[in-house]
This record gives C-alpha cells, structure tokens and sequence, in this order.
C-alpha cells in the first residue's frame, strides 16, 4: 500500500502537465464535434462549389443572367476584384473557382459569329474535379445562349441590344430548368441513417484520442518509473525487507490503474461530447474495446520509455515524438486513405495503425453488427501483440542494465 | 572582449543538447511528419480523378445515340476526361454501387432522344451526396437541357435542322484559364510555412538560456558573470551573436531539408527567403529573452511559459489547422500583425504567391518592430540591475 501510494503521490506532481494535454485534446475534439455533420440526410444534395463570381461588364443582361446562374447552382461567395484578396481566397479554399466575366463580353458575344465569340476568363485550383464542375454548368449557359443567338432568338423582331441578350437569358433559363431525377438510395431506414452520422463523429474522436492517450499515459508512467528508478532510492527499495517482486507488482499494478483511469476519461469525454447513440448499434463497444487496446500500447510504450529515459528532458522529447509520430503517421490526424500507400506500408510497423484500421472498419459496419467483425478483433490482437513485445524487449533490456548496474 | 565572450558562449551553447534537440531535430522530424501524412495531398486539390460511373447497358441505351455519343466523348482518357465509365448489367451495376466502387448508376428508362422535352430518359441512382454525384447529375441534365434547347428552336420552324444538330454535336468551351501569377495554390504548403515560423519561434529557447546565464539571481554562472568586469553590452551581444548564429544555422539547415528533401516548393527568391528566416530567427530570440527577463519562476515555468505561447501563436498561425490563420486575418486582423508566427509565415507565403514585394515587406517590417519592441522592454528589464541580496 505504501508503495502506491508513492507511486499516485509521483503522479499527483506531474497533473499539470499531464492535465495540459487533456485540455488541449478536448479543446480540439470539442472544435472537431462542432464541425461534424449530424443531419439526416434523406434525399440528394448537389455539391455547391464555392465560386467567386467577378463581373466586369456591369449591368448587360446577359453577363448578369450568367452570374444568376451561376449564384443559383453554386455557393458565390463575394469578393471585390483585387488579385491579392482572390490569391488568398484560393490559396485557403474559401472560393474553389473565380470567374471573371471581361468587360463587353455580352456585346462582343451578341455581335460574335460562331468562331470568335469572347470568353470567360477563370482563376482555379490546379487539377481539381469541382473546377470541371463548374466549367460545364457555364458552358452550358453560354452555348445554349450561342443556339438561340444563331439560329433564332424567341422574337426576331428585337428593339434594342439589352432586350435581345434578356430574351435570350429568359429562353435559356427556361430551358436549363428541367433536371434529372436522382434516386438517392440509403440502406436501412432514416433513423439508421442518422446513427451513421454520429458514429463519424464518434470515430473522429477515437482516432483524435490516439494522441491523447499516448501522450498521457507515456508522460504518466514514465514520470513514476524516473522517479522510482532513481539510483539511491532505488538501492534503497531494494534493502528494504519488501520483495523486489512484490515491489514491482504493485508498480504494475500501478501503472494499469493510470492507465485505465485515462482511458476510462476518455471515453467519458467522448460519451458526453457524442452522446450514446453509437452503443445502442453495438458498435460503441467496439470502439472502446480497441481503445482499451491500444490503451495497453501506449502502456508498453510508457514502460519502455520510463526504462530507457534517463532525464526528465529526453524523457519529454520521447513523449513528443512518440505520440506525434506515432499519431501522424497511424492516420490519426490524416485519414489512411488519402495517405500514400509508401508510407502505409511502413506504417503497418506501428500499434497506430491498426488502432486506425480497426476504428475505420468499426465504422464501416455502420448498421448493425451483423456485418463482419471478426477482423476487427484481428487488428486489436496484433496491438496486443505489439504491447506484449515491447513489454518483453523492456524487460529483457532492464534485467541486463540492473546486472551491469549494481 | 566581445570575440571572446562570443566564441565560448557559441561552444557553451552548442553543447546544450536539450535546446538542440528542440530547436533543430524537432523541427525537423514535424516537418517529415507532415511530409508522411500529407505529402501525397501535396502539388494537387484533391479529387483530380475521374468520376467512376456505371451505365446499364440496356436495349434503350443503345438506341440513344446521342447519350451515347455525349458519355463517349466524357470517358475518352486524356487530361480532360471527366468519367470513368462501365458498360455493364443492372445487378452488376447495383453491386458495384453498393461496394461503393462507382459514384452512381445511370440508366436509361425509354429512349425519347433529342426532340422531346420535359420527362427525362435517364436517372441517376446514387447512395451519397457529393461531388462526384453531382458531375454526374450535371451531365445528365446538359442532356435533358440540350433536348431542351432543341426542341424550343425547332418549334419556332425555320431552322436548318441538320445544321442546328451539327451545332448541337459541336459544344464550345467557352473558358479560359488565366492565373495571377505562376504559383500553384498548394494548400498543403501553409503548415510547411508555419512550421518554418514555429521554428523560428524556438529560437527562443536560446533567448531564454542566454537570459538564465547572465542574470545574478537566476543562476550561478549569471552572478559570475555579472561580478566579472566586462562591459555587460558586451557580454549581451556576444551571447545575442552566438545565439543568433547558432539558430540561423539550425534555420539553414532546415529550409535545406524541406527544399531538398522534402520537395516543398519555397519559390526562387532565395535571398528574400534568408532575409525572412533571419527577421524570424532575431524575433524568435528577442520573444524568448523578454520571457527570460520578465518572469522570475523557475526555469521550468519558463521553458513551459515560453513553448506553450510559442505554439499558441503558431496554432494561430495555422501550424495544427491552415484555416486558423486565415480566420484570424479576417476575425482580428490586429492579431495577425503582432503575431511573429503568422508574420512569418505569411512573409513566405506571400513571397510564393505574390508577383510584387508589397505584402512581403510589410510582414518584415512588422517583425522588425516587433523584434526591437520586445529588445527594448528587455534592455530597460535587464540594464544596471542591482541585487541587495541573491
């Protein structure tokens, strides 16, 4: 008993710094729970590329009907006509596309034949699909207004140059009206529907306390096995007519306690940001049932660390480098899908990665169990395996140091 | 006196591994990890390939020769092409839909072909809502829209039809790409920016240790410094020197690494790229040295007082979230003018995406006064100090 009280008195000294990361991760998890989506979605929304619509030729019917159109279709975010602001607008996405409509584009397309019409100038991102998208949508105004200028406006017998280019617009929104019916089919009813979007929220989140844990747990253990590993008060201990064993059991002992406390908090915080909708489908076990799992990796990586760190300073830079290599590199902040397959294999060496795969499969089950889960409890095993093996090469490392030591 | 305080203050600092460690390896290693998850986004926008689609090839397909000829013309493989495309059966099409292989289904109902307007031949099946889907919508309706057009010209008589088909066939673009300048807008090149700033920004760990070396009631060696006759000016600049040295160094070493390495594309103005990164490195080590010689707490407030503000203000600069930066440029615009992170970060960026200097040299102005502002609360902290008691 004594022991561990030590063991939490160690602990208590370093709930700064441990409590700094909790802060910063549930800062982040609960900017992260804000921005995830959870409408139900029932019926199909067409995607509204963020464009910046700059009109240079002012007032003319046409250039104005083609802004229309395009505010209709797409989400015009509005920007005044200064390179530098438009430069950042698409560096940072907030605008996917500029159109710039040139001054006397409507005049010099009404009196063009049908080889030297004007065009529209665009400032896009470089090989992006949403630039095609919208490329198209402004074709199809201009070469539907191309048709009836050629071969027939509504009424030829036109006054001015204003009314012509406006009949013109109102025959080609007429026709761009009709649209295609789209069947958007959803498996299962609404209701499930809406399950699945709070399980992305929830699956972020687990992905997210990767960081978190390791960073705690690594930071925790470590500290208490610097403390206790102290030369003198190590030979100290090893007088005492206490048991190296039983001394060192009680260590263990300690170090799952602290473990399972932070990964009993992170649930918690992840039950009270997401709410329990994910558990009712079952798949909410699961996600806590690896993150115990990987909860005994960040353990094994904590006990290495305590053993091998000699000072608080490498033992902060282990802390850092671990949880922000492991995380990185895991998938933790970028999704493994968009990772590139060089780095994923490498990646298969590390515990991470098949926390991720396990949360990324979880997720897909999206519904109910019935699906296939049995590989999911594969990619816990081999974090287990992973925490069993550094476990093992600790120890095996320790007995040498404490044969050369003493 | 000033070439000798400064050589053993440059071996004395180099020795220091810890400091080392954060301001050059760890730099190093977040800017691979970045590389490793996000490299591949790098130099693209994402979601350049085409948009997977299945056609059930249905006896009302093949009849519509127009559809037919419009998919055709969408799935020729070249820059441009816009779909991928499988001819195959409804079953098959509904499976590959649901292993979620294909973005959606489009089948063809009746062939009305073009002529007839209003009710569509052709729908389109999808499970998700995005932007693939909706290309595929688009073209569907650029097919419902043209019959459209047809049919309303057609019925005010008097038109060529064969011409008006030849027409139809021959669609115009009518855009025309024209950029500001030659960069490529590479989102992902943002968090190598700021962590360039969050590099500079720990230089102030050496600020912060010169500090602890000269000041008698923080250290030993600072009270045997202080007792010593030299000029303390030129003990301040001897040590600022060394420092200075050292994290431009470490500065060099990585610009080199990501350039060289890494690949991240930090354009040709090389000379103005060196004078950000020595305007970052004085800003860096004056932020650390007011740190240093206003809190009085023990080194290890200190070091955790002047990284966590350090990775604030890089947080700020869009280190962990690139649109963080942009937020605070529209939000509090006043925010980003004091921020050396976001100063130096945007000096780069705009070195990059800008054809003209202006934006360039503001952010270097203002790191330079914010750097002679944080000297200047220093100096009047630090200068003829006297200590009744240490």
């Amino acid at each position: 008993m004594q022991v561990f009280r030590a063991y939490f008195k160690v602990l208590r000294a370093y709930a700064g710094s441990i409590a700094i990361y909790m802060a910063i991760f549930i800062g982040i998890s609960t900017l992260i729970w804000r921005a995830s989506p959870r409408s139900v979605v029932t019926e199909f929304f067409e995607t509204k590329t963020p464009v910046a619509v700059i009109n240079r030729d002012g007032d003319a019917p046409l250039a104005q009907g083609l802004a229309d159109y395009i505010a209709d279709n797409f989400t015009v975010v509005p920007y005044p006509d200064d390179p530098e602001k438009l430069q950042d607008a698409l560096f940072y996405r907030k605008v996917h596309y500029v159109v710039i409509i040139p001054e006397g584009f409507s005049a010099g397309f009404m009196a063009a034949g049908a080889n030297d019409e004007p065009v529209i100038q665009k400032v896009i991102l470089p090989d992006s699909m949403s630039s095609h998208y919208v490329d198209m949508r402004i074709d199809k105004f201009l070469n539907a207004a191309g048709i009836y200028r050629d071969f027939g406006s509504p009424s030829r017998l036109t006054e001015t140059a204003e009314d012509r280019q406006a009949q013109i617009v109102a025959a080609v929104r007429e026709d761009l009206r009709a649209e295609t019916p789209v069947i958007l089919r959803v498996a299962g009813n609404a209701g499930e529907n809406s399950v699945q979007e709070s399980d992305e929220a929830y699956a972020t989140y687990c992905a997210y306390s990767s960081y978190a844990l390791l960073a705690m747990v690594i930071l925790g253990i470590s500290s208490a096995m610097l403390a206790f590993n102290r030369r003198d008060l190590r030979l100290r201990n090893l007088c005492t007519p206490m048991p190296k064993r039983s001394l060192e059991a009680r260590l263990a002992v300690g170090h799952c306690l602290f473990a399972l406390g932070c990964w009993a908090i992170l649930a918690l915080v992840g039950i009270a940001l997401n709410g329990t909708e994910v558990f009712g489908s079952g798949r909410g076990w699961l996600y806590l049932l690896n993150c115990l799992a990987f909860t005994a990796v960040a353990t094994s990586i904590g006990f290495a660390a305590g053993h091998f760190a000699k000072t608080s300073s490498a033992q902060s830079g282990v802390v850092n480098v671990v949880a922000l290599g492991m995380s990185f590199l895991g998938g933790a902040f970028v999704p493994q899908s968009v990772m590139s397959q060089s780095v994923l294999v490498f990646s298969r060496f590390l515990p991470s990665y098949w926390y991720i795969r396990a949360i990324d499969a979880t997720k897909a089950l999206a519904g109910s169990v019935s699906g296939n889960v049995y590989p999911i409890y594969g990619y816990m095993l081999i974090q287990l395996g992973f925490a069993a093996a550094i476990f093992s090469v600790t120890l095996l490392f320790s007995k040498e140091r404490q044969m050369t030591e003493l | 006196m000033f070439m000798h305080v400064f050589k053993y203050r440059l071996k004395c600092l180099i020795r220091d591994r810890d400091t080392l460690f954060w301001t050059a390896a760890f730099p190093l290693l977040l800017g691979t990890m970045f590389y490793f998850a996000f490299g591949n986004l790098m130099g693209s926008s994402g979601g350049s390939e085409p948009v997977k689609v299945a056609v059930v090839n249905s006896p009302e397909y093949r009849n519509n020769t127009y559809l037919q000829l419009m998919l055709g013309v969408l799935s020729t493989a070249g820059e441009d092409q816009l779909l991928d495309m499988t001819l195959t059966t409804e079953s098959q099409a509904q499976r590959l839909l649901d292993e979620g292989k294909v973005a959606g289904i489009i089948t063809v109902s009746a062939d009305e072909g073009v002529g007839d307007s209003g009710s569509s031949p052709a729908r389109l099946t999808v499970t998700q809502s995005g932007l693939g889907q909706s290309i595929l919508k688009a073209v569907l309706d650029e097919y419902l829209h043209t019959s459209a057009t047809a049919t309303s010209v057609l019925s005010r008589g008097s038109v060529d039809v064969s011409e008006l088909v030849a027409r139809l066939r021959n669609r115009r673009s009518y855009t025309q790409q024209i950029s500001y300048s030659d960069a490529l807008p590479d989102y992902m090149l943002g968090y190598f920016y700021a962590l360039v700033a969050m590099a500079a920004l720990y230089a102030g760990l050496w600020g912060m240790r010169n500090t602890m070396d000269i000041q008698a009631d923080l250290s030993d060696k600072g009270a045997r410094r202080s007792v010593a006759p030299t000029h303390k000016l030129a003990v301040v600049m001897g040590d600022w020197t060394a420092s200075l040295l050292i994290s431009f160094g470490e500065m060099l070493i990585l610009l080199a690494y990501l350039v060289f390495a890494l690949k991240v594309d930090i354009g040709d103005q090389i000379g103005y790229v060196l004078l950000t990164c020595l305007a970052g490195c004085i800003a860096g080590l004056s932020f650390g040295t007011v740190i240093g010689t206003l809190f009085r707490k023990s080194e290890g407030t200190k070091v955790a007082t002047l990284v966590a503000s350090s990775n604030l203000l890089c947080f700020l600069a869009g280190l962990m979230y690139l649109d963080m930066k942009d937020i605070v440029a529209r939000k509090a615009p006043v925010l980003s003018y004091i921020n050396p992170a976001a100063l130096i970060a945007d000096a780069f960026y705009s070195l990059y995406i800008f054809d003209n200097h202006r934006r360039f040299f503001l952010n270097i102005g203002l790191l330079c006064g914010f750097s002679a502002v944080m000297c200047f609360v220093s100096f009047l902290r630090l200068r003829s100090e006297k200590y009744a008691s240490i």
